[in-house]
Parts: C-alpha cells; sequence; structure tokens
C-alpha cells in the first residue's frame, strides 16, 4: 500500500467513526469551549446531516450534469452551433450569481427548505460540466472523426461510440469539480433550513462554541477531499483506455 | 468497375475538382498523383460522397452512388486515411471489427473475420487484438488502418496518403504488402499520394492531377513514352525516365539465351534491378532463374539499354 493511499483510508476511517459516534472524540474538542458548553454537536445525528448534506449535492450535480452535457451536445452539433454563444452566457450568469444571492431570490419563490438550496448549487454546477463537455467533444481527433464518417457511421452512432467515450474523463473532471464546489457551497443553504452540515457550523456561531464550526467545517472538507480523491481514481480508469493523453486534463 | 463521369466541385467560385472522367476496372490499383491542392482529395471524397459533387456522378458497376444511402454505401467501400485514424479507446480488434459491427454480423462471424485479418496482416492474434492503438507502431498501425477498411469485404478500397506517415524503410514494405494484398482478394483500389514514385510502383494505372483538372489518365509506361503535356513530363522527371521505364519491366522480358558467369537474379525482378545489380558488380551479363532456382538464360546491359527508351 502507497503512503498516500493509507493516509486517504486513515481519513475515511476517522471520518466514518466520527460521524457514527462522535461522542467518543470529545475529549479533543473540550479544551476548545466554555466550561459547562456542549464539546459535541447535540442538536441533532452528525450522520444524519451528512446523508442529507450530500443527497442535497448529488441530486444538484446530477441534474446539472444531465442538462449541461446535453447543452453540450446540442451546440457541438451542426444545428446547434448557432447557440453556443447564448448557452454559454446563460451558463455562465449561473456561475456568476452569487449563491447566497440566489439563495435570497429563491427563497420567497420557492419557500424555505432544500429547494432553494439545490436551485442554488444547480446553477452554479452547470459551469465547469458545460465548458468541460465543450471541450471534450472538440478535442476529439479529426482523423478519428473522419475516419468514423468514412466507415458509415452515422451521426448518432458517432456521438456514442466515438465521442462521448473519448470525451469521457473532461466531462468527469468537469462533474468532479462541480461536487467539490457544490459540497462546500450547500453549507449555505443551512441559512435557508436545508438540512445538512451547515447547521452545525451556524449553531456554533450562534452559541460561539468553536467546537461545533470545526466539527462542521472538518467533516465537510474531509468529505470534500475524499470524493475529490475517488472520483480521481474513476477519471484515470476512463483515460487509461486513451494511453493516458488525457491524464494532465483536470 | 469504378466509372468516374464528368465530377466537379465547386467550393464558391472555386473549382477544387474540375470535369474529371475516368475508369477503373475490377481488381485494378489506380493511382491518383499530383501536387498538393491539386483536387485529388476532394476527387477519393466525393467517390463515398463524404464530399458532395456539384456535378457528374459515380457508377460502381454501372449503379449510381447517389441512388444508395450514404451510410450503406460507406459500409460497402473501404476508406483509409492518412494518420489511420483508429479509434483510441477501442482495442485492434474492436477497431477492425467496427463496419461488420454496424452491418451486425453475429459475434463469431466478427471475430472470426478479425482473427482472419489479423493472420493476413502478420499481426499475431493473440499478441495484438487486445492492444489499444497507441501502443502500436506507426507500422503496425497502418496495418490496422487497412484491415479495419477491409472488414466487411467491400469490394473497392480509397485510400489517401495510406503511407504518409510512415518511414522509408516501413513504407516500401506497406506497399509491398499492399499489392499482395491486392493480389490475393482482388480488391479494386482507387489510392491517393503526392510521391510519383509510389505511383509507379503500385499504379496499374495513374491519373495525373494539377489544378482541378486531369492532365492524363494513362499506364505507367506510357505516361513515361508519351506524357500528355510539360507538367506530366515534369513530373514524371525527365532524367529519371529511363530508370522508372525499367523498374516497370521484368527481367523475363528481356531473357536471352545463352549462359553468363555469377549469382543468378530472378526472372520476376525489374529490369532495374538488373541493371544495378550489373553496375555494382561490372559485369556484362547474369544468368537468370526462375521460380524454381532452374537457370534459363541470361541478361545482359546491351538487352537492358535497348528497353530503357520508348521502342520507335
Amino acid at each position: 500500500m502507497t503512503p498516500a493511499s493509507f493516509v486517504r483510508l486513515t481519513a475515511l476511517l476517522v471520518l466514518a467513526a466520527f460521524i457514527a459516534m462522535p461522542q467518543v472524540f470529545a475529549f479533543l474538542f473540550e479544551p476548545l469551549i466554555a466550561p459547562g458548553a456542549p464539546a459535541i454537536y447535540n442538536q441533532g445525528s452528525l450522520l444524519v446531516l451528512t446523508l442529507q448534506h450530500l443527497r442535497t449535492v448529488c441530486l444538484a450535480t446530477m441534474v446539472s450534469t444531465v442538462l449541461a452535457v446535453a447543452l453540450g451536445i446540442f451546440v457541438t452539433r451542426p444545428a446547434g452551433a448557432e447557440f453556443l454563444p447564448l448557452s454559454r452566457s446563460l451558463v455562465n450568469i449561473g456561475q456568476t450569481f452569487p449563491p447566497i444571492a440566489v439563495l435570497a431570490i429563491a427563497v420567497p419563490l420557492v419557500g424555505f427548505g432544500e429547494k432553494p438550496t439545490f436551485i442554488a448549487l444547480f446553477l452554479y454546477g452547470l459551469l465547469p460540466i458545460f465548458e468541460n463537455t465543450l471541450t471534450g467533444l472538440t478535442q476529439v481527433p479529426s482523423p478519428t472523426l473522419e475516419a468514423a464518417r468514412g466507415m458509415g457511421m452515422n451521426a448518432r452512432q458517432r456521438l456514442v461510440q466515438v465521442e462521448l467515450p473519448l470525451a469521457l474523463p473532461v466531462i468527469l473532471a468537469g462533474i468532479r469539480l462541480s461536487v467539490i464546489i457544490s459540497l462546500g457551497t450547500a453549507t449555505i443553504g443551512s441559512t435557508v433550513a436545508a438540512k445538512g452540515l451547515g447547521e452545525v457550523i451556524i449553531a456554533g456561531l450562534q452559541s460561539n462554541n468553536i467546537a461545533f464550526v470545526l466539527q462542521g467545517g472538518l467533516v465537510v472538507a474531509l468529505l470534500a477531499v475524499l470524493i475529490h480523491d475517488g472520483l480521481v481514481l474513476v477519471e484515470r480508469v476512463a483515460a487509461r483506455r486513451l494511453g493516458g493523453s488525457l491524464n494532465e486534463v483536470s | 468497375m469504378i466509372e468516374i463521369d464528368r465530377l466537379t466541385k465547386r467550393y464558391g467560385a472555386t473549382l477544387v475538382v474540375d470535369d474529371v472522367s475516368f475508369a477503373v476496372e475490377e481488381g485494378t490499383l489506380a493511382v491518383v498523383v499530383g501536387t498538393s491542392g491539386a483536387g485529388k482529395s476532394t476527387l477519393l471524397r466525393m467517390i463515398n460522397r463524404l464530399v458532395e459533387p456539384s456535378a457528374g456522378r459515380v457508377l460502381i458497376d454501372g449503379e449510381d452512388t447517389r441512388a444508395i444511402p450514404e451510410d450503406e454505401l460507406r459500409h460497402r467501400i473501404g476508406y483509409v486515411i492518412q494518420g489511420y485514424g483508429l479509434f483510441p479507446h477501442r482495442n485492434v480488434a474492436d477497431n477492425i471489427a467496427t463496419v461488420p459491427r454496424l452491418l451486425r454480423w453475429d459475434s463469431k462471424k466478427v471475430a472470426q473475420r478479425v482473427e482472419e485479418l489479423l493472420d493476413l496482416f502478420q499481426l499475431e492474434p493473440a499478441e495484438f487484438a487486445h492492444k489499444f492503438p497507441h501502443e502500436l507502431s506507426g507500422g503496425q498501425q497502418q496495418r490496422v488502418g487497412v484491415a479495419r477498411a477491409l472488414a466487411a469485404r467491400p469490394a473497392l478500397l480509397l485510400m489517401d496518403e495510406p503511407f504518409g506517415a510512415l518511414d522509408a524503410v516501413i513504407r516500401s514494405k506497406a506497399q509491398d504488402d499492399l499489392l499482395a494484398i491486392q493480389r490475393r482478394l482482388g480488391t479494386t483500389i482507387v489510392l491517393v499520394t503526392h510521391d510519383m514514385n509510389e505511383a509507379f510502383r503500385l499504379g496499374d494505372r495513374i491519373a495525373v492531377m494539377d489544378q482541378a483538372r486531369l492532365l492524363q489518365y494513362a499506364t505507367p509506361a506510357e505516361l513515361l513514352m508519351r506524357p500528355a503535356d510539360d507538367f506530366v513530363e515534369r513530373l514524371v522527371g525527365s532524367a529519371e525516365r529511363p530508370f522508372r521505364l525499367l523498374s516497370l519491366i521484368r527481367v523475363q522480358e528481356a531473357l536471352e539465351p545463352g549462359h553468363a558467369e555469377g549469382e543468378p537474379i530472378a526472372a520476376s525482378e525489374s529490369l532495374h534491378d538488373a541493371l544495378s545489380r550489373l553496375l555494382w558488380t561490372g559485369r556484362k551479363a547474369l544468368p537468370v532463374a526462375d521460380a524454381s532456382g532452374a537457370l534459363i538464360g541470361q541478361v545482359s546491359v546491351g538487352g537492358i539499354l535497348q528497353r530503357g527508351r520508348p521502342l520507335p
């Protein structure tokens, strides 16, 4: 086992243990708190909050992926080429609008809870996936496409059998970026009553309990690092078949 | 038989291919040669309709290609390009299986065909079937490219600078292999190149193009002895002409009775090879052997020189 994978495995085990049995780690946080205050978050289960956090991020990223990849495919077809600038600006707006502003606008429209968070994450996640889909699809070598056409593949066969598989590692990198951004951004969803790890941080800020803030922050950070690593592994597998030529795109 | 009938391609006001007609006989190899920008690739791509002609038509065995749906037409025509365009995400076997799978052959038949082709192209199936294109040398990639184009047994093979990316030694071997395979399968081939040596080596007939027009379509010997105009003559290379002519003639045709000293030359080799051996060894004549190795006569310097110019 390489040192890097040993560190990752340890981090994963520590994270799982902390989420499942936070009380065991209470001694680590006691020096940080005022006497009499709780050392471990006590207003709900960390495990449940973590799962809800992940669920929001997963759903938002899935919807972003479907829309961004579909849009990326559409604007790289001859029929959709003229929509490329328009789609680019729309997707860019999603990125430039701060998520907190999206929340402020979305709450009066859809109410408190997970929905506004979901909308903010979805909009924020579109750009990296869309841009990477474009890059992936346009960097397919032209002799390869010419050969595919010359052998009588129709447009759909070329897309499914040649273009998408060759663009996959780059698209995956975009999804990874989007997931990591969303994991962090989702914490602010708790300001509008979405269930998630942001709750722990906000509770800590309100009661001036540094231990809570640290717990929420550390769990999100560890999740982000581990998920990042896991997705990089998936990308490597996808890129290995292409001779590692796409490894540097990340 | 492929008939190209008054084929024309215009992009705006620019003529890329101007009223070109010629026919390629069944089982022969026609080479389209010319300077870059002469329109040869566009001409080739109009045969499988990757480029739609502005005017004119292409007949394959009398059937107008416009009457056949594009994809179906291309399933029936092999296509090899410079750089080969192998699919980097598919291994050698899957690359070769592309067209048979598009045609929905059953998997047993596909596997059988892939193995057959790997054998034909001297790629050991156990070693190469599961390699990816980036693991192959240039020469191996070229062979996979041709094997893939031949997979569905097309009657016609189009090749656009298929040897352009190979170094000289491998190129010469690849050209020999192509000729051997073409003789064996009887495939009709139209090959585009800018290399005159390649054209003379491979072509049963050569079409010379310049500035969108077809200047001459003739056998190599005719092209040497009766070039249609100055451009063809320059392209053929006047200084090289006698040697090119000699390389088109077999030793068999200059065979004389008698016996000479030295190592025998095969009757199937060219007079160019024979002359080169004579020059190098300083002899006046060489013994000639047939395919079985038996001596059947001799070939002399005088006999060779007579054939190095147009007969009166």
